[in-house]
């Protein structure tokens, strides 16, 4: 068992290098290496003890609660008195005869791919709480996001580009490396509600000078460093800085390439819905055709934990208008990016998520009612690739889809699962802050989903 | 309620002896005494009780480790005295029982890990609705709850002490009591301290620490030349306009300030239109070095406190600013919005002035410090009997309603700034604004803050913080542990919300956390860690003061000596300690060298955070604007900061001035640590990351202020005539890091200028761009090197 150390945010006594290199060979694996980062970076592949599943993440986060029951929960009326339900068609699709809407004819093709969890729960129908909840494992207070975890337990494949990348979020305490060191908080690459079809990394280019120039630059500025070291002996800050200059500077070399779409055929740019930047009533434009290409991309460049963002499937009013929005902008692109990953042989061992806060009770046939609220305490999510169930459905809500009767499976244990799928031990990889110990599933913990692991 | 209830369970003809159970409370020593039929104890048997054994007693029994909730589930006396939240059971009354509300999962969640079973939860209904008879016995004792809070985690709760100051060995060395404390630790560990820092690395450090400025070549000059002494140099920085734009914004990242609202969660971000008038109080208020005391109660209660003119009223207002800046969740879907804004109040006031993470007990008495929910709710009546002002809202009333806000009287209008005129001429509003509810002229003179409530009253306990699900009344109240001998607790009247009483007793020269928090804000600020590494946490899951006689020495000393900041300051940075070198080259043996600086035994380097890079650069490229920006940027302007474009525009003026808007913080600030503004922020972070790297080789500013260091040096930019170089060099590096360059340093620049230079050939012919060109490139390099942007 790895020493699991104190990482003190607040406080950042300077940790020579040797102190670095002589911590971390004592500590095992993901464990150990807390609260160094902030001074050297480490985010070299590390190797896990449970054997993954799942090398990275794609996690495609659906703001707003989406209408489970009108998606992929299929409710239809039975007994004589109208209930609560779906009120879009549905059909079998695949092999498997998995149960999904009309709104979804592009994800269907992909149906003997999808693992479904029907039986999802959460604690709170309030957007800002659920949202970081989910994407934190605590809803009131900042703690470190899903993918700094990821990336701190396995680093990352690229040395020149950041573990965890996050597209069009919302706020920073979504993707904030909190409690872990700062180098595994999510770069992110445009915030929700600027233009997604312009987003990118802040000044990762500058044609200000050509590249022999800007390397001539460091290397003057890192001569300077060293001097500056010398008579600073053991400063892990200094040096920490020298070598993110350097990752600063391949990660100019490496990453304007990624955000550059032009090297892709037309054709792709049109299956995946590049640029269509479609906005009806809550759905915003998020170009999710350039975010799900660029998720490919940075996919196969080695990136551990890319997320998505669109939004806001939170249709309260206008239910099946909107609702047919969001799945009009989201369904095509969603589809090409597992039909690339497939293709290239990236879905198996990339694990793709799917889903939002919370979701959406149903509405009743009878009425000509367009109104739906939030419902927590039974929602879907899908996840398909790497180490899941294909054309699977774990988890059932009752008749009306209010609530889940069957394979309940709350954040935190959706947050064991895709880390257990990582070869993460969920239980241990934790670090401790201001007396507490922080984990991804919280003080209560969570548990592996083992039924819907394949 | 007990009435009703009561009335409610006679209704239902429930023995009278239960009844009585309920009206004593807990510890009753009964049973249940109704007839119990066969039937009705199998079913307790066999679906209650092990239902109960399984998944309840873990945390709601006398064995239990740590008993939830100070609720017991293992007698009937227990189940019906209840625990914080009140009893367990209503019998007879499923819908109205905690425990059935609970097992549904409806406000409060049980057993936290996941729901039990559909039918057990029904067992449990059914078990109510009959009264439930419970054949257990009631223990003759109640078990006492077993006190979570360790003694040593109480220490900043103990009355401030005025210890004698230690006895030394090497007596020669301290120069006041403030070092004879840091030496006597340091020779109890056997641990040498530092030399002392030379006279260059004083002056920068010192110029930066006060002013957030590099020093002028000619200072570091005058005191290495003996023609300026170290207590004159502190005196002039103490007296600088620039002392109060550093020390104002340490504040301003305590009262989480910004001007907007941020995301409220529908990705709504109303601007804050006049929270600029808090931050120029606050650098004022630093700057007329405003004792401590008195800050704390103008923030507090400004609105409450006489003023003999209008502008001292003006002024008292604005300082209420603190109590509204903060960021508020969307108040659509959100029946808890007026007690988010009253939490953020309480956050504000317990980790800002009395550090402590009082907010932990909105939900639940506090885990590990002596904060109950009784006491939250009891400040929490002070603050709900308090209006907050924070205007508009961008007339987005699914975001907030709008409110008032304070009418100044002597303040001149302030009129729209022009710079973003043709922005908003073409700004329409993509949500709907409503009408202005509280119409004012456009450049009335207007300011955030709050006042007295209309209605004065008590809060209840909001029971997991929900607003519907209330508990009993809390009296307002302010926090017992604070039981220091003399400390009176103010009494509250019907007549006033208690902010002014509140304020009197944070500001009490007794009370032992206020002066102990920012006695170790200030060091840390000047010594780059707390005496108290957790400046915002001095409870239990803070860490414990290193050196706690001194904490309470400065503690002390700051409120006899009028609660001056400057006057603080200036005696810790006149101390040996401060003065130390932070390069330490006689202790070899690295776990003693950072025990050494964790013992102030050796100065910790610092880099330049956000606004000091940003100010050190326009300082040194020439392109500073000394004077305060009027205003702000949207000043007047109520929109949605989410609709538009980033709003922010060149500034040559110092970062503190900047357009501080929430999730739309200055570009050039961003990449180093700057706080979001939402959370108290006594100590920033201070991350490495690659991100900064971009900045410093690509950003746009720091290309411009290299063509611009480039330019305002002295002479033409030169890279033959060597003499001419070297004149530039030695100019650069005075300006850049207050020293001349080494002969080894001249001959790497001027080799590199003429290099660049000679690559420059065949782009640009014309030589005097081409220089120019060169030194650009040489400047940039300059103002990203370590040396620059850290203060040894």
């Amino acid at each position: 068992m790895g020493r699991i150390l104190a990482s003190q945010p607040s406080c950042k006594m300077p940790l020579s290098r040797r102190q670095l290199l002589r911590t971390a060979s004592c500590g095992a694996g993901y464990v150990a290496l807390a609260g160094l980062a902030s001074a050297a970076p480490d985010l070299t592949p590390k190797l896990t003890r449970v054997r993954p599943r799942a090398r990275r993440v794609i996690f495609l986060n659906m703001s707003g609660g989406p209408a489970q029951l009108d998606l992929l929960d299929y409710k239809p009326q039975v007994g004589k008195k109208p209930h609560l339900g779906s009120v879009f068609p549905f059909q079998k699709r695949g092999q498997s005869g998995l149960w999904m809407s009309d709104l979804l004819p592009n994800l269907a093709r992909h149906a003997d791919k999808l693992c479904v969890l029907n039986g999802m729960t959460a604690d709170t129908s309030i957007h800002a709480q659920s949202m970081l909840q989910l994407h934190t494992g605590d809803r009131l207070r900042p703690a470190p996001s899903m993918g700094s975890w990821v990336a701190y337990g396995l680093g990352t494949e690229n040395q020149n580009l950041p573990g965890f990348i996050s597209f069009n979020t919302a706020k920073p305490a979504e993707y904030s490396s909190a409690h872990l060191p700062p180098v595994y908080g999510g770069t992110p690459i445009g915030v929700n509600g600027e233009d997604m079809s312009r987003a990118t990394i802040s000044d990762i280019e500058s044609a200000h000078l050509d590249a022999s120039l800007k390397r001539r630059q460091l290397d003057l500025i890192q001569r300077m460093n060293h001097s500056h070291l010398a008579t600073r002996a053991d400063d892990a800050q200094l040096e920490g800085v020298i070598e993110t200059l350097e990752l600063g500077f391949r990660m100019q070399i490496a990453a304007p390439g990624l955000l550059d779409l032009s090297s892709e055929s037309a054709a792709t740019q049109a299956r995946y819905q590049v640029g269509r930047n479609f906005a009806e009533g809550t759905c915003r434009p998020s170009d999710f055709g350039r975010q799900c290409l660029l998720a490919r991309r940075f996919c196969e460049a080695g990136v551990r934990f890319i997320e998505l963002s669109h939004g806001s499937w939170d249709q309260h009013n206008d239910h099946r208008r909107d609702l047919s929005a969001n799945c009009a902008s989201t369904d095509g692109p969603i589809a090409a990016l597992l039909d690339d990953l497939d293709e290239r042989g990236l879905l198996e061992d990339t694990l793709v998520v799917w889903g939002g806060e919370f979701g959406r009770p149903g509405l009743s046939p009878d009425k000509d009612n367009d109104k739906t609220g939030h419902q927590h305490r039974a929602f879907t999510f899908w996840m398909a690739g790497g180490g899941v169930k294909a054309g699977h459905v774990h988890g059932a809500t009752d008749e009306t889809g209010s609530n889940v009767v069957e394979g309940a499976v709350h954040f935190r244990d959706l947050h064991a699962t895709i880390l257990h799928l990582l070869g993460l031990d969920h239980e241990n990889l934790a670090i401790v802050s201001g007396g507490r110990r922080i984990r991804l599933t919280g003080l209560q913990g969570g548990k592996v989903v083992r039924e819907i692991l394949a | 309620m007990l009435a009703r209830r009561m009335a409610r369970l006679s209704l239902q003809l429930i023995p009278c002896s239960l009844i009585l159970a309920v009206t004593l409370g807990t510890g009753a020593a009964v049973s249940w005494a109704g007839e119990m039929t066969p039937e009705q104890r199998t079913f307790f048997e066999n679906k209650i009780r092990p239902a109960l054994v399984e998944h309840c007693y873990e945390c709601h029994s006398v064995g239990a480790k740590k008993i939830g909730g100070k609720l017991l589930l293992d007698s009937p006396a227990e189940m019906l005295g209840g625990g914080e939240s009140g009893p367990a059971l209503v019998p007879g009354v499923p819908d109205e029982s905690l425990i059935i509300q609970a097992l549904r999962y409806d406000g409060v969640e049980m057993p936290p890990d996941q729901p039990l079973p559909e039918p057990v939860v029904r067992d449990f209904e059914t078990w109510v609705k009959l009264g439930a008879p419970d054949p257990r016995e009631n223990s003759p004792a109640t078990a006492a709850a077993p006190s979570a809070i360790d003694p040593a985690a109480l220490w900043a709760w103990q009355p401030v002490e005025n210890p004698r100051p230690p006895a030394v060995r090497e007596e020669a060395w301290p120069r006041g009591e403030i070092d004879s404390w840091i030496l006597a630790r340091l020779e109890a560990e056997q641990l040498t301290p530092a030399p002392d820092a030379d006279a260059r690395t004083l002056v920068r450090r010192l110029s930066f620490d006060l002013t957030g400025l590099p020093p002028a070549p000619e200072q570091v000059k005058a005191v290495a030349e003996g023609q300026l002494s170290i207590p004159d140099l502190v005196d002039a920085l103490l007296a600088s306009p620039h002392y109060g734009e550093r020390w104002g914004r340490h504040w301003l990242d305590v009262a989480r300030y910004a001007e907007s609202n941020g995301n409220d969660g529908l990705s709504r971000n109303p601007s804050f239109p006049h929270a600029w008038r808090y931050r120029d109080y606050v650098i004022a208020s630093f700057n007329d070095d405003v004792p401590f005391d008195r800050f704390i109660r103008e923030q507090l209660a400004g609105d409450l406190l006489p003023a003999s003119s209008p502008s001292q009223r003006d002024r008292q207002l604005i300082a209420t600013g603190f109590l509204a800046v903060g960021a508020k969740p969307a108040k659509a879907m959100n029946d808890n919005f007026d007690l988010d804004v009253v939490a953020d109040q309480i956050h504000v006031v317990g980790q800002g002035l009395l550090g402590m993470t009082v907010g932990c007990a909105r939900c639940h008495d506090h885990k590990t410090d002596p904060i109950s929910t009784r006491e939250y709710y009891g400040l929490a009546g002070i603050f709900k009997s308090t209006e907050t002002l924070w205007g508009a809202a961008a007339q987005q009333k699914l975001s907030a309603p709008q409110t008032d806000l304070h009418q100044l009287k002597a303040a001149p209008p302030s009129p729209p700034r022009p710079e973003l005129s043709t922005v908003f001429a073409s700004y329409t509003p993509r949500r709907a604004q409503e009408k202005a509810a509280f119409p004012h002229a456009p450049d009335a003179a207007l300011a955030m803050g709050v006042r007295e409530a209309k209605k004065i009253a008590d809060s209840v306990i909001h029971v997991g913080g929900e607003t519907k699900r209330t508990g009993p009344v809390a009296p307002r109240s302010v926090l017992e542990a604070c039981a220091v001998p003399d400390l009176t607790p103010p009494v509250f009247s019907p007549e006033n919300s208690g902010r002014l009483e509140l304020a009197r007793w944070i500001s009490d020269p007794r009370n032992p956390l206020t002066a102990r928090v920012m006695v170790n804000r200030i060091w840390l600020h000047l010594l780059g860690r707390g005496l108290v590494p957790t400046p915002d946490d001095f409870g239990a899951t803070g860490e414990r003061p290193s050196h706690p006689e001194l904490l309470d020495h400065l503690a002390t000393r700051f409120v006899t000596e009028g609660w001056s900041v400057k006057r603080l300051i200036r005696a810790i940075v006149l101390s040996r300690t401060y003065q130390l070198a932070s390069t330490d080259r006689m202790e070899k043996d690295e776990a003693r060298a950072d025990r050494l600086r964790t013992l102030f035994g050796q100065h910790l380097r610092r880099r330049l955070d956000a606004e000091a890079l940003r100010d050190a650069v326009l300082a040194t490229t020439g392109a500073l604007d000394p004077q305060p920006e009027r205003g702000s940027l949207i000043q007047q302007r109520d929109f949605l900061v989410n609709e538009l474009p980033p709003l922010h525009q060149p500034s040559r003026h110092r970062s503190v001035y900047l357009l501080m808007l929430r999730n739309s913080m200055p570009p050039e600030l961003t990449p180093f640590n700057l706080p979001d503004g939402t959370a108290v922020t006594g100590q920033r972070d201070e991350s490495t990351l690659a991100t900064q790297a971009l900045f410093l080789l690509n950003n746009a500013f720091m290309r411009e202020q290299a063509a611009q260091l480039a330019s305002d040096l002295p002479g033409r930019p030169e890279v033959t005539d060597l003499t001419a170089v070297k004149a530039r060099l030695a100019q650069a590096y005075a300006r850049a890091f207050q020293r001349s360059p080494l002969e080894d340093e001249v001959e790497r620049d001027v080799g590199f200028l003429k290099e660049i230079d000679l690559t420059l050939v065949s782009s640009i012919p014309s030589a005097s761009a081409r220089h120019a060109r060169a030194w650009e490139i040489y400047g940039q390099a300059l103002l990203s090197s370590n040396e620059f942007r850290y203060v040894d």
